[in-house]
Formats: C-alpha cells, sequence, structure tokens
C-alpha cells in the first residue's frame, strides 16, 4: 500500500497528464449519468425536481407506441448486425480471392469512402438515388426492365430494406478492413501446409481463412451488439418522414421527439435508462458467453 | 516473378464485374451531384438521375448559395467548431493514451475499467442537454465542441499506437533527464505519428460532419455548422434557409425557375470537398498496409 502512494507520489506529473481527460468524461458523462434519476422525478426548470417514483416508466410502458418502437428497434438492428454481417466477412474474402491486385485497390479506394460522408449527406445521395420521378436513377434503371416507377423512400413494405442496403452500402468497404487485414496476415506456412494436402480455393477458404477469422468476427459482433438498442440513430433521423415513421421509429428518435423536441425530459430519460441498461447487459451476456465458448472476448 | 499467369477464370470475371456495379452505385450517384450542381439551372430540372456529365456548365448555383448571407459563416463555424475539436481530441487523447500506456501506472486496472463504461453506457441526449444547460453552454459553440472531447474507442487504438514503442527509448528519454511532457511530445509522440496522424483525420471527419447536437446545442443560424443548414434543406425541405430570402427574390427574375435540387446538390458538394482533400491521407496513414497487401496462396 505505502508503496503503491509511493509510486503514485512520483508519477504525479502523470496522474496531472490524465486529469483533463478524467474532467472531460466526469462532466459530460458522469454528471449525465447522475441527471438520470431525471426518471425518476418530475423536472422543474427553476426549483429542485420532485420524485416521482416509478410514475414515467409506467407511462412509457403502458403507451401503445412504445412496444412498436421497441419492435423496430430490434428488427432494424437485427438487419443491421447480423443479416448484414456475413457481407463483411464475405467482401473480404472475396477481395482476397482477386488476382487483378489494380481493380482490388480501386475497389477498395471507392468502397472506404462513403463512411466518410456524413448522414446528412448520405441521406441526400439516397433520396437523390431513390427519387420518385420517372428520371431519378433507380426509375430510370427500374424503367429499362418495362417496371413502373416506385418512390421507395415513403414505402412502408421497403423503408426497412433500404435503411438496411444503405448500411451496407456505407459500410461494407471500411467494417471489411478488419476482416480483410485478417487475412493478409495469415502466415504463408498455413497455405503452403493446405497446398501440400491438396487443398483447393474452396478448401483453403473453408480450412485456413474462416477459423481465423473467428476472433475478430466474435469482437466485432459483440461491439454490434453493443449498438443493438440504438440502431444506428443517425440513418434514421436523416431518412424518416411522414410516410414510413411508424415502421422505422426507434428508441432514438423517440427519445429525440419526446424528450427533446416535445421537452418531456423525465420520459425522454427513462427510455434513456432503460436502453442503456439493456444494451449494457447486452454486451456483458455475449462477453460472457463467447469467453466461455471461444476463449474471446472484447477485453 | 517466373511464375506463369494462369488466365482468369470465369468466377474471376463474375465477382469483379459484382465489384464493379458495386462500386458505381458509390459513384454515380456522387458524380450525378457534382454534375448537376455544375449544371444551367434552366437546363438541369430534365437531368436524369444516372447522368454524370453537367448540361451546360454554369457555377449559377455556387454564386446563389454562397450569396445567401445564411451559407458563408455556416462554413467558417464548421471550419472552427473542426479545427479547435479536433486539437482538443487529439491533445487529450494524445496525453491520456500516453499516461495510460507508462509501464507500472499505479490504477491502470480501474481508469481502464473506468473508460470501458464511458464507452458502454450512453446516458443519452436528454441527461446531456441537462449538462450543457447547467454549464451554461446553450447557443455556443463550445457545447459541441467540449460535449465530444474524448472517444474511448480512438484513445485504445491510440494507447496501441504507443505500445509498439520500443521501451528502450523512454529509458534513455529518462536517463538524459527527459520529464514526462518532453518525453511524450518530443519521443513518444514523433514515434507514434502514423497513429496521431490517422486519428486527426478520424476526429476530423466527426467534427465535420456533426449536426444533431449542434442542431440541439446552437440555435442560432448564425452560429450552427454547414450540416445543420444541409440538414434543414435536404431532410426538412427548407428552401428560405438554403437559398436566402433575398435571393429567392431576387433570382426568380433572372431565371425562369431555379433548380433547387442542383442548389441542395451544390451544398452537398461543398460539404463533401474537406472529405475528399482528407481522404487519400486516410488511405496513406490508415488502410495503406491493406491495400498495399499482395495476393497470398
Amino acid at each position: 500500500m505505502k508503496k503503491a502512494l509511493h509510486r503514485m507520489w512520483k508519477d504525479r506529473i502523470l496522474y496531472l497528464i490524465l486529469a483533463p481527460t478524467i474532467l472531460y468524461f466526469v462532466v459530460f458523462r458522469v454528471w449525465p449519468m447522475i441527471n438520470m434519476r431525471l426518471a425518476f422525478y418530475d423536472y422543474n426548470a427553476r426549483g429542485p425536481w420532485t420524485f416521482a417514483g416509478l410514475k414515467y416508466f409506467k407511462l412509457v410502458f403502458s403507451s401503445p407506441a412504445f412496444g412498436d418502437i421497441l419492435k423496430n428497434t430490434l428488427i432494424i438492428s437485427f438487419m443491421k448486425y447480423v443479416l448484414l454481417f456475413p457481407f463483411f466477412v464475405i467482401f473480404a474474402i472475396v477481395l482476397n480471392e482477386l488476382r487483378l491486385k489494380r481493380f482490388r485497390q480501386y475497389v477498395q479506394v471507392v468502397s472506404y469512402l462513403p463512411h466518410f460522408l456524413s448522414w446528412v449527406v448520405i441521406a441526400g445521395i439516397w433520396m437523390s438515388f431513390l427519387g420518385p420521378s420517372p428520371t431519378d436513377a433507380l426509375n430510370e434503371i427500374l424503367g429499362w426492365f418495362g417496371v413502373a416507377p416506385v418512390s421507395l423512400l415513403t414505402s412502408k413494405g421497403a423503408i426497412r430494406w433500404v435503411l438496411f442496403l444503405c448500411e451496407g452500402w456505407r459500410s461494407l468497404g471500411w467494417d471489411s478492413i478488419i476482416f480483410f487485414t485478417t487475412i493478409l496476415n495469415i502466415s504463408p506456412d498455413l497455405y503452403e501446409a493446405a497446398k501440400m494436402d491438396g487443398a483447393n480455393r474452396w478448401n483453403i477458404i473453408r480450412y485456413v481463412i474462416l477459423p481465423a477469422l473467428v476472433i475478430p468476427m466474435t469482437t466485432v459482433f459483440i461491439l454490434n451488439l453493443g449498438f443493438f438498442m440504438s440502431a444506428g440513430f443517425d440513418q434514421v433521423y436523416n431518412f424518416t418522414n411522414n410516410a414510413v415513421n411508424s415502421v422505422i421509429d426507434i428508441l432514438d428518435t423517440y427519445i429525440n421527439r419526446v424528450g427533446i423536441e416535445n421537452a418531456q425530459y423525465s420520459i425522454g430519460t427513462a427510455v434513456s435508462l432503460i436502453k442503456g441498461v439493456v444494451g449494457v447487459v447486452l454486451v456483458l451476456m455475449t462477453h460472457v458467453t463467447s469467453k466461455k465458448l471461444t476463449g474471446e472476448g472484447v477485453w | 516473378m517466373t511464375k506463369k499467369r494462369k488466365p482468369l477464370g470465369i468466377l474471376q470475371w463474375v465477382i469483379m464485374a459484382i465489384l464493379f456495379l458495386i462500386t458505381l452505385s458509390m459513384l454515380i450517384p456522387l458524380l450525378h451531384i457534382l454534375a448537376r450542381s455544375l449544371s444551367d439551372p434552366s437546363q438541369s430540372t430534365a437531368m436524369g438521375g444516372l447522368e454524370i456529365f453537367p448540361r451546360g456548365f454554369s457555377l449559377m448555383n455556387y454564386q446563389i448559395i454562397f450569396s445567401n448571407p445564411n451559407i458563408m459563416p455556416a462554413v467558417l463555424n464548421s471550419i472552427f467548431i473542426t479545427l479547435v475539436g479536433t486539437l482538443i481530441n487529439i491533445t487529450l487523447t494524445i496525453m491520456a493514451a500516453y499516461v495510460l500506456t507508462r509501464p507500472g501506472l499505479v490504477g491502470k486496472k480501474i481508469l481502464m475499467v473506468f473508460f470501458i463504461i464511458m464507452m458502454l453506457f450512453d446516458p443519452g441526449i436528454v441527461p446531456e442537454y441537462m449538462v450543457i444547460k447547467s454549464l451554461k453552454l446553450m447557443g455556443s459553440q463550445w457545447s459541441v465542441i467540449l460535449c465530444q472531447a474524448v472517444n474511448v474507442y480512438y484513445l485504445i487504438i491510440m494507447m496501441r499506437y504507443f505500445q509498439e514503442v520500443p521501451q528502450d527509448i523512454y529509458e534513455a528519454a529518462k536517463i538524459d533527464g527527459a520529464g514526462h511532457m518532453r518525453t511524450l511530445f518530443s519521443v513518444a509522440a514523433p514515434l507514434a505519428k502514423a497513429g496521431i496522424a490517422t486519428l486527426t483525420m478520424f476526429y476530423g471527419v466527426v467534427r465535420w460532419n456533426e449536426y444533431y447536437r449542434a442542431g440541439i446545442f446552437i440555435s442560432s443560424i448564425s452560429k450552427v455548422p454547414l450540416q445543420v443548414i444541409l440538414r434543414r434543406f435536404v431532410v426538412d425541405g427548407d428552401v428560405t434557409t438554403l437559398v436566402g430570402t433575398q435571393n429567392l427574390m431576387d433570382y426568380n427574375e433572372l431565371v425562369a425557375n431555379l433548380d433547387f435540387t442542383a442548389l441542395q446538390y451544390a451544398t452537398i458538394v461543398v460539404a463533401v470537398i474537406p472529405i475528399l482533400i482528407i481522404y487519400p491521407f486516410v488511405l496513406k496513414f490508415y488502410t495503406k498496409d491493406a491495400m498495399a497487401g499482395g495476393v497470398k496462396g
């Protein structure tokens, strides 16, 4: 104990260098966490908040909209983080199989770019691409095949798939980098050994490349579960419109609408609290399960 | 290389065709937006979504948006928030990552748990809004700058870069009598400069693209960044904010009708240009290894 204290005193400059970062987190993260007690209180702009017990949680759970919002969140997250997931791995494997190196670099340069565009810009691009007019890009293409113009952005049946495709469009390149570099780092000896055993390309993918990808896949999957309750707020917030809002209204858009736009602070906070707790439990559960099964977790 | 080149099989061509179509879905919309923004407004309303060349070259759309008194200040606001914000981001991240990678630091484990909790648990926008209010930062650009000062995920990446710096160098610096601040900025930082460059760009992109908190915390139109204005036009369809009241009256007399879509595209182009400037450096620093890797197996 005394030794540790002595060491800390000796390193006092180090703690001083770390202090601004800690201060930042205390003010902008810990303080908001303490503010979350607002979920159990009635807000008062001038005086102290008055205790309200579980009033706001009851309000949230009894509102008919909440069930739909929770369902939308889980469906959209499932599409983005489970259904889309294999495509990143496939994309990395396919890139690795490409024999024309120039072409591969071209694909990389183009496919990494959308990740860096803001969601506002991406919404602008997709609105232009999927616009309802017969001259807008998608409808023009459909026209070649004699299909009548569609308006996917205002179609309840299509909008979730639009979000799914758009998420893939934005992340396909960037999110596959981790898998691609893992493949590049596979020891050449493993390939040699596989070839000696007479393995063809498919065997190599199946028995050399895929096993190497298990570790990054586990990590990414667990981290994705951390986003499961968010379902990608920025995308939904910029793609939504009156025609489709009921099928893509998610927890975070609800929090924004009720908590910020309508200034119902306690309800907004209550939903954030539910969302935060469930999110952390999801990550911890998967982390522990994965540690038991594969010996790999996130940390 | 004496290896004989085998001809590309059918599968290779099929894969290449599919990948090429995917890249077209990324390139064509961007080129179309650029083309329509550079077109003559009297012709561009009829443009098809797949056209990637301007119809009758004209800078009219850019003249209009830049003569709108809202746009230039918004661009400057974006630049200010991005520069100051990124500087704070990277300075704090480097300092914290340096400390957390010192061998034998007492309390490192507790600190890491603290940071992981900060990463996993998001208190949400309302409690954050309350803090900004309590700090009297509402309406100020500092609200946005300060409320996202360190990203834990990037902090962990920075720690990895510092861990790769050989320990002997720190020992040598210590023997030379260099203090921690000097060791950090004149020994460790230069050796981890690829990491610093990468994270500076990542932070910069996030800053430039920020619109949500800026829209909530900074309400005054003269102080918001460009993305907020762009959102009002693209998502909310608010024409007046983007074009400006005066412009709407002036230009309607000159041109039969303005191409509002092209004006929106011109603003998108302005918002994307800084990203395109940064992009080659991202490729150079972050994805260099991935791009250079040869075909193995």
